[in-house]
């Protein structure tokens, strides 16, 4: 390709061995417990635990996972967990991410339901959480720089991106974005297949 | 019909709708449990929407956990929770699998493009519609700003659980 993409990261080290289910339970589970909402927050908070912290993964097997995700129904933060751990750590890899980033919410909110219900109330507790929700605004802008920054800097992407935003835009539902952008890269892609192994995209 | 079964196909519909994530779930909640099961008033949906945002992870699966313990205790919990994921993974499942098999394909890297490209105007878009329902007015978007840059610094590689702590305890002394 004519464009470089800009690496910022170096990949995850060769021959480190297979990471173990459990560790992959705890590192997803540690990644549920601390992202506030899910989605593209949670990429943030992903990326920095998988890619910049444990050098599991590449930025582009990241990246690459991430795309996979948002295309296919359901809870991003789900979606990507359940690529991730089976990148890692094939079928048990897989259930053991999404069972570490579901538990979370899951025992966080049945907790919530016994006890903390009124402390929700506290315009203390609401301030605290007014905060907190402004920053993930935040984070899912970086998310948005570092998936952007990925991206070749060419036409075809910016026609893509510019008709997907225009979908969503006007008020339709996000899954024709999905669908247009698909048949768009398919149409303007054309005669531009992956001539470097490492344009090959990692699921 | 039996209320579990009830609450499981309540939410998998509500998973395999919840597309492009976060509070896209919310219309099709309202949807399924307000006026399809009326098992939630909207001011009890409300209450679970602000509260699923304020804890850990998906809004979907939070709402799910919590509708299912208000309609069937923890067994309900269990049900919906796991209905609302496993829709998405079953098929995500197979498409791993095509996607593997398919990886030196020319056409599908043609497709996987512009997926690519498409998931950068979902992003920006949650961006902006994120971004306008949680910031009214001028020091949220400076906190906005901040964690921003926090997370943008190179080098340093701050952790986004820090940031959010930290826009939380500015929230305490401005809101």
């Amino acid at each position: 390709m004519s464009l470089p993409q800009l690496s910022c990261l170096p990949s995850h080290e060769e021959g480190a061995g297979p990471v173990s289910c459990t560790s992959l339970f705890w590192a997803f589970f540690r990644i549920g417990l601390f992202t506030l909402g899910g989605g593209f927050a949670m990429a943030t908070v992903m990326r920095h635990e998988l890619v910049v912290k444990r050098r599991w993964l590449s930025e582009d097997e990241f990246i690459s996972a991430m795309s996979t995700a948002t295309a296919v129904p359901g809870a991003i933060a789900v979606n990507l967990a359940f690529l991730q751990g089976r990148r890692l750590r094939g079928k048990a890899g897989a259930a053991a991410a999404t069972l570490g980033t579901v538990c979370p919410s899951f025992f966080v909110i049945l907790l919530v339901a016994w006890f903390a219900l009124p402390y929700f109330g506290n315009p203390r507790v609401a301030a605290f959480f007014k905060g907190c929700g402004i920053a993930v605004a935040g984070q899912i802008a970086y998310a948005g720089f570092t998936f952007a920054r990925r991206l070749r800097r060419d036409w075809r992407n910016f026609t893509v991106v510019a008709f997907g935003l225009l979908i969503v835009g006007v008020g339709l539902h996000p899954v024709w974005t999905i669908i247009a952008a698909a048949s768009l890269g398919y149409a303007l892609f054309r005669g531009l297949a992956p001539t470097h192994p490492e344009d090959h995209d990692h699921l | 019909m039996h209320t579990l079964w009830l609450l499981f196909v309540s939410f998998a519909l509500v998973g395999l709708g919840a597309y492009g994530g976060g509070l896209v779930a919310v219309p099709l909640i309202q949807h399924e449990l307000v006026d399809h099961r009326a098992w939630l008033s909207v001011m009890e949906m409300s209450r679970i929407i602000a509260i699923a945002q304020m804890t850990p992870g998906p809004i979907s699966v939070n709402a799910a956990t919590f509708v299912g313990y208000r309609v069937w205790g923890v067994a309900g919990a269990i049900v919906a929770t796991t209905a609302v994921v496993l829709p998405s993974l079953i098929i995500l499942a197979v498409v791993s699998r095509v996607l593997d098999m398919t990886q030196t394909n020319p056409h599908v890297w043609r497709i996987r493009q512009g997926l690519q490209a498409g998931v950068l105007s979902l992003l920006l878009f949650s961006m902006w519609s994120y971004g306008r329902g949680v910031i009214s007015d001028w020091p949220g978007l400076a906190v906005a700003a901040g964690a921003f840059a926090l997370l943008m610094i190179p080098k340093r590689k701050i952790h986004p659980v820090l940031v959010i702590a930290v826009a939380g305890l500015v929230g305490l002394i401005i809101f």
